[in-house]
């Protein structure tokens, strides 16, 4: 009986084991296809206005036909149902990238950042009364990671338009913008913080709170304890 | 000759490597007039955008704070009348998401945890002796 129950726990041990194992396993096997297939799912999280502008460049170099098909895919490439081929891949990524305006190619880089670009995750337990010497320097290591990060080496060696001049000026002033919308977030959280804090004030005494600090490149998951004197 | 002769003299070059503002001044020094003007326009954009990101967030916390005081009174008003409640409530604010969990229960869960362990051990005992 207990060689059972060992059997049976051993089994359950080896079959947890690898059903946490097998989204790592996946990320490894990537094809070439899969690949150019995220990419241009990257590509057409584009903004409205500026996917519009993406798809008349694509009309005017590559023709109506072509265009009235990649506007016609393009919801069926983002949902995975259609995978795009060699082709639309190479015209999207390889091609028109360099005959985009500036503030294009910034829009397609600033997608391609916060898809790539490694983030920060972190989780912190605060108090309400004393939150902000633990999230300062988390704060302060997204902003500069935003300002020194890079796009990851295999992505810079097959898209080769980023080495270009222009392109290395958007992404500096991409760093910076982000930068300086993760320092606006720090001003703001003051105000969080006083809202959440007379929320704990006033609701019954069995109230969690966690707070999810969403930026561009990055996040931070709050668990908000009650104040010390409390003595909760 | 003069001028031949200007051309060997070794530049001063620095030791170190070129740093990531180095390459931007580089890129910058680089650009054509119409680029450097798409660049400037480009670069006034994002600060409005910022500015009006900034705004909204303003907004998004004001408004979060009135839901908040809403789920407030709604809470202390099931606290007084009713045993048992749970409300999870999701907030969209200036910087993110908060998330709020309100709950009261007469049943003590411990009590209802150690129960269950308790009778999971009298079942394994009785298997044990039964063998």
């Amino acid at each position: 009986m207990l060689y059972l129950l060992l059997f049976i726990f051993a089994s359950f041990v080896v079959v947890l084991y690898r059903w946490r194992l097998a989204p790592f396993q996946r990320q490894k096997k990537l094809t070439r296809s899969q690949e150019n297939a995220n990419l241009v799912k990257v590509l057409l999280e584009l903004d409205t206005d500026s996917r519009e502008e993406l798809f008349n460049l694509y009309q005017q170099q590559f023709g109506k036909n072509a265009a009235r098909y990649a506007r016609n895919t393009y919801q069926k490439w983002k949902a995975d149902s259609v995978r795009p081929n060699k082709q639309t891949f190479s015209r999207f990524l390889i091609s028109l990238p360099r005959l985009m305006s500036f503030d294009l190619k910034c829009e397609v880089l600033r997608e391609l950042r916060e898809a790539y670009c490694p983030r920060g995750e972190y989780s912190v337990t605060v108090s309400i009364d004393d939150w902000k010497p633990s999230l300062t320097p988390l704060v302060e290591e997204i902003i500069q990671r935003a300002t020194t990060v890079q796009l990851p080496a295999s992505l810079q060696r097959r898209l080769t338009w980023l080495a270009e001049d222009n392109t290395a000026v958007a992404n500096a002033l991409l760093a910076e913008s982000q930068a300086r919308e993760s320092r606006n977030a720090m001003t703001l959280l003051e105000k969080e913080f006083s809202n959440i804090e007379e929320l704990l004030d006033n609701a019954p005494r069995n109230t969690r709170i966690s707070h999810v600090l969403k930026f561009p490149l990055g996040s931070i998951k709050v668990n908000i304890k009650r104040g010390s004197e409390d003595g909760r | 000759m003069g001028d031949e002769n200007d051309d060997l003299i070794p530049q001063r070059q620095s030791l170190f490597p070129l740093n990531a503002d180095d390459i931007v001044d580089n890129a910058l020094q680089s650009l054509d007039e119409q680029q450097a003007k798409e660049v400037t326009k480009k670069a006034a954009d994002e600060v409005v955008k910022i500015a009006v990101e900034k705004r909204k967030a303003e907004y998004r916390s004001d408004r979060a704070q009135e839901e908040m005081r809403n789920l407030i009174s709604n809470a202390n008003l099931l606290d007084e009348k009713v045993d048992d409640f749970k409300i999870n409530s999701t907030f969209e604010t200036a910087t993110g998401t908060t998330s709020v969990e309100i709950k009261k229960s007469k049943t003590n869960t411990t009590l209802i945890i150690v129960g269950v362990v308790l009778i999971v051990l009298l079942t394994l005992l009785l298997i044990f002796v039964k063998w």
